[in-house]
């Protein structure tokens, strides 16, 4: 019974560059974790498959 | 063209000439492509029907009606004043049919409103065509803005309802027509066409406004603030008023939210049974929380009221995707609710009735899910045992949380000029869409497989065909 027994807020981090980065999570530990989903671990020789994606 | 879909400025009217110009894709009120084409737009309902009970008369006019832009140039050629209520999906039509409105009404007013001005206010203020642009709800602004729009400054924050019990009911006859012989026969105008979910005519009709919970795919909350619901009383009395003058056949109550504030829908339950003409079958919402926190309410409404399709955002299949999209859901909740619904389908089939399905929105393509949250995703749609599958590509609509995130990245490939709503749009810059599309196609079969019953397995493997607009 997840939004009843645990509910989720919604947080902004700091970030270097001056701007905000928007996480949500049961708490701002839980919320740093879920950012973590949002990335994609790689070994370096496959770095050229997602070259034209890095930003 | 069907004559007198729209009327053209009365010449015997004093005062300016006002066209609420209905917005959507060329053609979807002519030969749309699906029902959800046509579905009728209850702002423009509401916000028509309080400025005609103020003695501010429009006429309608609709883009889905015009199979070309010439057609909508000649619809509003003659017009003092266009009202459009513009939508993130409709902004693209919005700005279009404002520019054409004023190169043949110079000089003409352009009042918009809608969604877009509130999650994308840049956007339209970029657009010179809108002269007043309003934000949030409006029906409590709308007719001071019509009667005198020079009062107001260009960008204005609409002031709305502390309740919808302060709502009129919507006049119908004010939605636009079909425009083809073909569409008219089975529209069923002011009523709706059936959709899949139950007999036609359809009555969509809403209780509640705005879903309290803060799914990040979704910029509901972000539009407007919550407002007290609708009496149950009043919602049959609308029933029982439309069935009486044209006949209805089937509801569709369109909260985003149906399922929650239980007191109200404990009246809900001893009131509809009792004081509707009929026991109209009908869809509604609900979420996988909500159905375990309250599953005894949740069944009675399903045996004694005829909550015969039910939408459960069920989204994902994964707690790892579940919790990106901060739908506080887990796979527990929706695997309780899919064995609930099942076992009170084999029951009511068991006495010759008619079992509930459910209509079930799946996200795929959400940014960080892995291959195999995928999998188990469709692992979940594969077990549910009476589902219509409504499955799209997650889009990253400005407003929402993890939208304006993505958009702030610069990862989203939607823009100003394709908001549609097509499902299988790739619509996120990094997503393996290709992947998803066999997936759907049934290429992984044999990994959906592993974990389900033997029974289970041999069910559909292809849902390629259930890619459908949210």
């Amino acid at each position: 019974m997840s939004s009843f027994s645990n509910p989720h807020y919604m947080y902004l981090f700091d970030l270097k560059n001056g701007k905000k980065k928007l996480a949500y999570g049961q708490s701002p530990e839980d919320a740093l974790e879920i950012l973590s989903y949002k990335f994609v671990k790689i070994h370096q020789r496959q770095l050229q498959e997602y070259v034209h994606l890095l930003g | 063209m069907l004559k007198n879909l729209w009327s053209k400025p009365s010449s015997s009217e004093a005062g300016p000439k006002r066209l609420w110009l209905d917005l959507g894709d060329l053609g979807d009120l002519v030969n749309p492509a699906g029902p959800h084409e046509q579905w009728q737009d209850h702002g423009l309902g509401l916000l028509r029907t309080l400025l005609h009970q103020n003695g501010l008369m429009t006429d309608i006019a609709s883009t889905r009606a015009c199979k070309t832009w010439d057609e909508v140039r000649q619809a509003v050629a003659g017009y003092d004043i266009l009202l459009m209520n513009v939508r993130s999906y409709t902004f693209p039509v919005g700005y279009r049919s404002a520019k054409i409105f004023k190169e043949v009404n110079p000089k003409g007013l352009v009042l918009a409103g809608g969604m877009h001005a509130t999650v994308a206010l840049d956007e339209m203020e970029a657009i010179p065509e809108f002269d007043k642009i309003c934000q949030g709800p409006g029906e409590k602004t709308i007719v001071d803005l019509v009667r005198d729009p020079d009062s107001f400054p260009r960008v204005i924050l609409g002031q709305g309802a502390k309740s919808m019990a302060e709502w009129p009911m919507i006049d119908r006859t004010l939605w636009p027509k079909p425009n083809s012989w073909k569409l008219a026969r089975k529209f069923h105008w002011p009523l709706e066409p059936e959709c899949g979910w139950g007999p036609g005519p359809v009555v969509t009709i809403i209780t509640s406004r705005v879903c309290p919970w803060q799914c990040v795919f979704c910029n509901e909350n972000s539009y407007i603030p919550n407002m007290g619901r609708r009496p149950v009383e009043a919602v049959i009395d609308e029933l029982n008023f439309l069935d009486q003058k044209w006949g209805v056949g089937s509801i569709v109550i369109h909260d985003s939210m149906f399922f929650q504030n239980p007191s109200w829908l404990q009246e809900w339950l001893e009131k509809y049974p009792r004081q509707a003409r009929k026991l109209w079958p009908y869809w509604a919402a609900g979420r996988a929380d909500t159905v375990r926190q309250w599953p005894e309410l949740f069944e009675a409404l399903i045996k004694e009221t005829n909550w015969n399709t039910v939408s459960i955002g069920f989204e994902s299949g994964s707690d790892r995707v579940l919790r990106i999209i901060n739908k506080e859901c887990t796979e527990e909740d929706n695997y309780f609710t899919i064995d609930l619904l099942s076992r009170i389908g084999d029951e009511m089939e068991a006495q010759g009735k008619k079992a509930p399905v459910f209509w079930s929105n799946i996200m795929l393509g959400i940014p960080g899910e892995t291959h195999e949250d995928a999998i188990k995703t469709m692992r979940m749609v594969k077990y549910t045992k009476r589902i219509l599958p409504s499955i799209s590509f997650y889009a990253p609509y400005p407003g929402s949380a993890l939208g304006n995130q993505l958009i702030a990245e610069g990862k989203s490939r939607m823009t100003k000029e394709n908001y549609h709503r097509f499902p299988d749009d790739e619509k996120v810059v990094g997503v393996d869409y290709q992947f998803y599309r066999e997936l759907l196609a049934g290429k992984f079969d044999h990994e959906i497989n592993k974990g389900l019953p033997s029974l289970i397995q041999h069910r559909r493997s292809v849902y390629s065909d259930a890619l459908a607009k949210a």
